[in-house]
């Protein structure tokens, strides 16, 4: 158990301070890769909705599998809790409805959160527009609160991991993420070949 | 226009892009013992807003949860992590020359038309974060790559609600295609002719 020693914040080898140092630099490269990849614009992300661009699911599920091989083989390694990595707790019915308003939202605005902050970074003034929009939704949310909590926070089946569900271990988790990925993409790229078929692109 | 901002400067390939930013997501958890987010800290800045303006904002359940462990709500991880995100998108903008003033959006599309679906689409992500506890940052990433049944039921559940009204804002987002095979027919009448 020596040996056990992240995540470092967690485990007290990190300050407060040196904590949010790193936050800081977490999301100074963080936000460059988003501007490499194109994160940063509306149009190739709401592109996905209509099977003009994959660049999206690709680099998500590309960003998921590698996080996750980390996690499997720093863990086999003994030097990684994963049950010390911040998951939030599945609650099933405000998801699904929180899923659905979010994608609504995401092809009006082309934007989730993360990207916009990038996005203004790179001088787009739809992605300002945007954030103002989402302050304001917060000051909504706040309002009505009181009337949606009960909702907000029900069906919370706590922390829940596909293993809990399919059986098996940590790497049962991981085999079916993988397949899971892979699968998106794959299916997402005959879609589109069907979306687009005989189509001069 | 756009094109010749595309053709002086790639993009990096998106399975690379995929390896380097899962690697930082990585990096993250095992310092910070959690991922990325975005969300947050907006939720955070409107409610530190709203106290200022008048403390009796505390008595909002949702509000009062954010100052349970400082008298500020920025006083947090995601939202240094967030102004990071900020100054990372503009470092490489600038770097790659690609920082310009503008929206983007379909060439024929009206640009209120933009900013309205802009704001408004705001305010439904923001509502709807709330509900999921995150965004496709602290929910989709973080959860997908910590193996979160919860994460998979918004993802799905996400792009579900994106098609279901893609119909609806085709013209904001897609060219019209009809001005590319004009120019082909033409291009054939002559070659016919």
């Amino acid at each position: 158990m020596d040996n056990l020693i992240l995540p470092l914040y967690r485990n007290g080898f990190l300050s407060s301070e040196a904590n949010f140092f790193f936050a800081l630099i977490m999301g100074i490269t963080f936000g460059f890769v988003l501007e490499r990849t194109g994160f940063t614009r509306s149009k190739l992300i709401s592109g996905t909705f209509y099977f003009k661009s994959l660049a999206v699911p690709k680099i998500m599920g590309t960003t998921v599998v590698t996080a996750a091989t980390w996690f499997i083989i720093f863990s086999w390694l003994g030097w990684l809790d994963i049950s010390q990595l911040y998951t939030p707790a599945t609650y099933v019915w405000p998801y699904v409805v929180g899923g659905l308003m979010f994608g609504a939202g995401m092809v009006m605005a082309g934007y989730c959160p993360g990207t916009a902050v990038a996005g203004l970074g790179t001088g787009k003034t739809d992605a300002l527009v945007f954030l103002l929009g989402v302050l304001a939704g917060m000051f909504v949310y706040f309002i009505i609160y009181p009337y949606v909590s009960d909702f907000a926070n029900s069906s919370n089946l706590g922390v829940l991991k596909l293993h809990d569900l399919f059986g098996g271990n940590e790497y049962t988790s991981f085999i079916i993420t993988v397949i899971l990925e892979t699968s998106i993409i794959l299916f997402m790229m005959l879609l589109r070949k069907i979306a687009n078929t005989g189509k001069t692109v | 226009m756009e094109n010749e901002i595309v053709k002086c400067k790639k993009y990096w390939n998106p399975y690379v892009g995929g390896i380097v930013m899962g690697t930082l997501l990585f990096l993250t958890f095992a310092i910070a013992s959690q991922g990325y987010g975005a969300s947050g800290t907006f939720a955070r800045a409107t409610a530190q807003f709203l106290v200022n303006q008048d403390a009796s904002w505390l008595e909002n359940a949702y509000i009062a949860n954010y100052f349970k462990h400082s008298d500020n709500a920025l006083n947090n991880w995601t939202v240094i992590e967030t102004i990071g995100i900020l100054i990372g998108g503009f470092l490489s903008a600038v770097l790659a020359g690609r920082f310009i003033f503008r929206p983007d959006k379909a060439a024929s599309y009206s640009l209120t038309g933009r900013y309205f679906w802009a704001f408004t689409g705001g305010m439904v992500v923001a509502v709807a974060s709330r509900l999921a506890r995150g965004c496709t940052s602290g929910q989709g990433l973080d959860g997908m790559a910590t193996f979160s049944v919860g994460a998979w039921i918004f993802m799905f559940a996400t792009f579900a609600g994106a098609l279901l009204l893609s119909p609806l804002f085709k013209k904001q987002w897609v060219d019209d295609e009809q001005a590319a095979p004009k120019k082909v027919s033409l291009k054939e009448g002559l070659n016919n002719g």
